[in-house]
């Protein structure tokens, strides 16, 4: 497809998406939300963990990280400069954590990622246990959920944008390499360490904003909410089965699991998470290239 | 004139293993000269030095009069010095022509868009892979592979160009094949230091060799000569035969 109809197609799907809300009712504006925040959270991801295949268990630390900094600072100033810092405090956390482990390869670094979730949560549990002397807190901000459904199509629009580009430039082409034969790509000329931070960075602190934009829905927060894992497994496995190496995959998988999810909690509240356990495994044998690529590779076959 | 490559007193320990110790010798440009050695003598690890892949413990690489000793392997790439692997490493997710288009992206002259592209078919042209580019890696054959590994080094647009092994595992129309693309690339004013076991191709093509045996030089000149010296025969044949 050429690229300016791609543009006018995807404008006008974004058009008709934000026009939804007053058109569906509060449930569906609901599910429409959740699935908006997972599309996004799952093409962040795909922006560093796809390429370089450096699989991050981190996401919910970074998601969560922006929920409490917006738990902590909403009463204290205006809402744009909450996002602002929350994602600012996003960045500076993804810029330690990447300088310090990105050295890290394989196996290590998805403990590593998962491990970070984990300290992440005890801290701040320990901290407001011990020092705020507050376990749990309110967010008292006057948005419904279309006000938050509207910033996260607007925040999963300019991840699309970024991705969409990165795909088309030099550092995009720098991520297969590295992906592929790291020590070919240094030589090559790649800055291969300064690629991954910047790659890490950008996509930790998108899904800081998603956790920041979230917050609200809630109205009542704590760690165990917003630090839940399932976030970070949810969003690897929805990356997975669309394809975390094409810009569309984790779109592609973000939107049918996480109506599956909807469909299956409200059905089978008890049997869940067991059911999921399944769906991951399944996933993992059936397809490992994701979707879109089985389609291309069943279509090969057939020609 | 300056040397392309100035290496002075190169050390490198392993532990207790002292796997090059002292080593020093240089390139004029345009030069294409062999680092011969028995396995295990030190070779690959002046190469690693040289590309920036092994930390030196001692001593100095000049690149046309840089000190380039203590770069990181992308610096070093930059400053025009480009390497292949022992065993071929393509990048396989990527198409042959992206292959080499990462190379051009990021290596001296960093090309990039439709300039770019031409730049790589013609890379292809040269290296015998024409019209190839869109092909996957993994169906090239062990030449082909080779091909494109050198026009992967060449697209960074070096000065200086390592080869390891590049020639081995090729069969003897291959070879022939491989030498003349090497003879090619001498006629583009690129110094080449080729590391190789295969005798026929350093005869072919380096005018002059280094031997190295257990971590130091034993012997340097032109390639007839040293090829004869019994210190050489020696350190590759053992006693009975120098």
């Amino acid at each position: 497809m050429r690229t300016p109809i791609a543009f006018g197609l995807a404008a006008l799907v974004l058009a008709a998406l934000a026009a939804a809300p007053f058109l569906v009712s509060d449930y569906w504006t609901g599910v429409l939300l959740g699935m908006t925040g997972y599309v996004t959270l799952a093409t962040a991801w795909a922006l560093f963990s796809g390429p370089t295949r450096y699989v991050s268990l981190a996401t919910v630390a970074f998601f969560g990280i922006g929920a409490y900094t917006v738990a902590v600072l909403n009463e204290s100033m205006a809402y744009p400069l909450v996002l602002l810092s929350a994602g600012g405090i996003g960045l500076l956390v993804a810029l330690l954590v990447g300088l310090s482990t990105l050295r890290l390869a394989g196996v290590y670094f998805v403990i590593f990622t998962f491990g970070l979730a984990e300290l992440v949560r005890q801290s701040v549990t320990w901290f407001e246990v011990n020092i705020t002397q507050t376990m749990g807190r309110y967010v008292f901000l006057p948005f419904e959920g279309r006000h938050i459904y509207w910033q996260l199509l607007a925040l999963a629009a300019v991840t699309l944008l970024i991705s969409w580009g990165i795909g088309r430039s030099r550092i995009g082409l720098a991520l297969k390499a590295i992906g592929d034969d790291e020590t070919v790509a240094a030589h090559s000329g790649i800055n291969v360490t300064r690629t991954k931070l910047l790659l890490f960075v950008i996509s930790a602190t998108i899904i800081t904003l998603v956790g920041a934009i979230q917050a609200p829905r809630w109205t009542y927060i704590e760690p165990s909410i917003v630090f839940n894992p399932t976030v970070s497994f949810l969003t690897l496995i929805m990356a997975l089965l669309g394809g975390p190496m094409r810009l569309w995959g984790p779109l592609v998988g973000a939107v049918p699991l996480f109506l599956l999810f909807e469909w299956l909690s409200v059905r089978f509240p008890d049997h869940f998470s067991i059911i999921l356990g399944l769906l991951f495994i399944l996933i993992v044998f059936a397809m490992p290239n994701g979707v879109l690529a089985k389609i291309e590779d069943v279509r090969r076959r057939s020609a | 004139m300056t040397a392309q490559l100035d290496i002075t007193g190169l050390h490198k320990r392993f532990g207790g293993l002292v796997a090059v110790k002292d080593v020093s010798f240089d390139l004029q440009p345009g030069e294409v000269v062999g680092l011969l050695g028995p396995n295990g003598s030190g070779k690959t690890t002046v190469m690693n030095m040289i590309s920036g892949a092994l930390p030196c413990d001692g001593g100095q690489v000049r690149v046309a009069g840089v000190d380039i000793t203590r770069l990181k392997p992308h610096q070093v790439a930059r400053h025009g010095v480009a390497r292949t692997f022992q065993l071929v490493r393509p990048l396989p997710t990527l198409s042959v022509a992206e292959n080499v288009l990462v190379s051009y992206a990021f290596g001296r002259k960093r090309h990039w868009g439709s300039e770019a592209r031409d730049l790589v078919e013609e890379q292809l042209a040269f290296v015998g892979l024409a019209g190839r580019g869109d092909e996957a890696v993994g169906n090239l054959t062990y030449i082909d592979q080779k091909r494109m590994e050198l026009a992967r080094a060449l697209a960074s647009e070096p000065s200086l160009l390592l080869l390891d092994e590049w020639l081995a595992g090729l069969n003897p129309s291959e070879l022939r094949i491989g030498i003349d693309l090497v003879r090619h690339l001498q006629g583009q004013g690129i110094t080449v230091l080729l590391v190789e076991h295969i005798m026929e191709a350093v005869r072919a093509l380096c005018s002059r060799c280094i031997v190295m045996s257990t971590g130091e030089i034993i012997a340097q000149g032109p390639s007839a000569e040293v090829l004869q010296d019994p210190a050489v025969i020696k350190a590759y044949l053992g006693d009975d035969h120098a």
